[in-house]
């Protein structure tokens, strides 16, 4: 445990520090500013129209952040050869990773707050007084990072980072689209049934984690629309986490 | 004492090291020499446990590597580190990996020659201050077995006087010293025992001394890869 903390401490660092991501977050920024002109513009739905773009922009840049880092994090790792002196050491493969996971998920976790302070401010600014329903959406993006992360994170032990991201992002786009594919298969042969419902359990859904649209219109969700989702990520990243330690693991690095 | 024991490495059907026996006594300095491609750094890489042999028996105190990561030290090749740290908070999270944390950062930094540059982060580092602080964390948690793969490269010649000056102060200590190098004339210098690998086989273990005879390392060197 101690050395999954050291582990995750130093990558938090590391990923703090990267100047890509004061870059991201100087635009996320600017974003979650410009709702106020979005708001402005829109007729008599101005608090509405803000949270939306809000909670669409905070979700946009958080997945834009855990790309960049999160798919280089552990290729970096094997390509400059910093894993071949952390791993000389009484550290385990799965340590190592569960540490690059946390360190990771909390330096992603902090820009998520800090913009959700901006997105706050915003709101109230406008008059929607203090937005907590905002919160529940946030919490669960928090537990979608921590599933994407692992995506990439898995990706990153066996391929470039542009290749991770292309795959990451792939993965993000079917992950929200998996509703939508059984729908179109509802009228379709046996096979196709069969077929899309095996992709639509073993690829990630992610659509479970959204939230958004219902907390815009005020609608509060209910305990298992929370509490469902933060099982789902803890139980999908563990089994993610272990195939990427399984590919490391099978690797010569 | 580090015994190795009939080991080999095959990559796909590639034999990188072959049938290697070999028997480091506490307290020695070892070179272990060889041709680029020789094999010389697959096998450290399993000595210290970041590759797995074929086959083959490497033990260190009786035991097997994994059980005594704790009394080890490594260092790479052209080490590479966390850009964006400190000397300094790098050699911190070392030692934070280790539960036997003996050894001051000041201390080794200074020992390194890195005292200065502690606060400074690596990525301005030259390539022979990332060498220092290879050796730096290599030593942090004050090791019994000492593996270095190429130590002296990208070193100026003040830089491998005192790192030479450091592997005979840790022998002095009794710590046992296992490395790769390409300059001969270091190895004669400073190393009680020497193993010749050449395609993946070991063709020579045993005395720098008698290896030698009359001639320099090097010539003799030379002679015996020439003559295999």
């Amino acid at each position: 445990m101690k050395n999954i903390l050291t582990i995750a401490k130093n990558t938090f660092k590391e990923t703090i520090r990267d100047k890509i991501l004061y870059g991201i977050f100087a635009f996320a920024l600017l974003f979650l500013l410009s709702t106020i002109f979005f708001g402005s513009i829109s007729l008599g739905e101005d608090v509405k129209v803000v949270k939306d773009f809000g909670l669409a922009g905070i979700y946009a840049f958080s997945i834009i952040i855990t790309v960049f880092l999160g798919t280089s994090l552990i290729y970096k790792e094997i390509e400059k050869r910093t894993l071949y002196v952390i791993l000389s050491k009484p550290v385990t493969i799965i340590q190592f990773l569960l540490g690059k996971f946390f360190g990771l998920f909390a330096s992603v976790s902090l820009n998520i707050l800090l913009m959700t302070i901006v997105h706050l401010a915003v709101v109230y600014f406008k008059g929607g007084g203090f937005d907590y329903l905002s919160l529940w959406s946030i919490l669960l993006l928090i537990f979608e990072i921590a599933l994407f992360i692992s995506i990439a994170i898995l990706f990153s032990t066996f391929s470039t980072p542009l290749a991770g991201a292309i795959y990451s992002i792939i993965l993000l786009y079917i992950g929200h689209s998996l509703g939508l594919l059984l729908d179109y298969v509802k009228n379709s042969g046996a096979l196709a049934k069969f077929f899309a419902n095996v992709v639509y359990y073993i690829l990630p859904n992610l659509e479970k984690f959204n939230i958004r649209n219902s907390v815009v219109h005020g609608i509060h969700p209910t305990g298992s629309d929370i509490i469902y989702p933060i099982l789902y990520s803890s139980l999908y990243s563990i089994i993610l986490l272990w195939l990427a330690a399984t590919s490391l693991k099978k690797q010569e690095i | 004492m580090i015994n190795i024991t009939k080991l080999s490495k095959t990559y796909s059907k590639d034999k990188i090291v072959e049938d290697l026996s070999l028997t480091i006594n506490k307290g020695q300095i070892f070179g272990f020499l060889g041709p680029n491609g020789a094999g010389k750094t697959t096998t450290m890489k399993m000595l210290v446990g970041l590759s797995t042999p074929s086959c083959g028996i490497i033990e260190i105190n009786n035991s097997s590597i994994n059980k005594n990561k704790e009394l080890i030290g490594y260092m790479p090749e052209d080490p590479y580190f966390y850009d964006h740290l400190t000397a300094k908070e790098f050699l911190t999270f070392m030692q934070e990996l280790f539960k036997n944390k003996t050894k001051d950062i000041q201390n080794i930094l200074k020992l390194v020659g890195l005292e200065k540059a502690m606060h400074q982060k690596i990525q301005e580092f030259s390539k022979g201050m990332k060498q220092r602080l290879g050796l730096a964390q290599a030593i942090i948690n004050d090791p019994q077995y000492l593996f270095l793969d190429e130590p002296l490269d990208g070193l100026d010649p003040i830089g491998r006087r005192e790192f030479k000056e450091i592997f005979l102060n840790l022998k002095k200590e009794g710590k046992t010293i296992f490395f790769n190098s390409h300059v001969l004339s270091d190895v004669e210098e400073i190393c009680d025992q020497i193993g010749i690998i050449n395609k993946g086989k070991l063709i020579y273990s045993g005395d720098v001394k008698t290896f030698c005879g009359k001639k320099s390392l090097e010539d003799a060197f030379v002679e015996k890869l020439i003559n295999k």
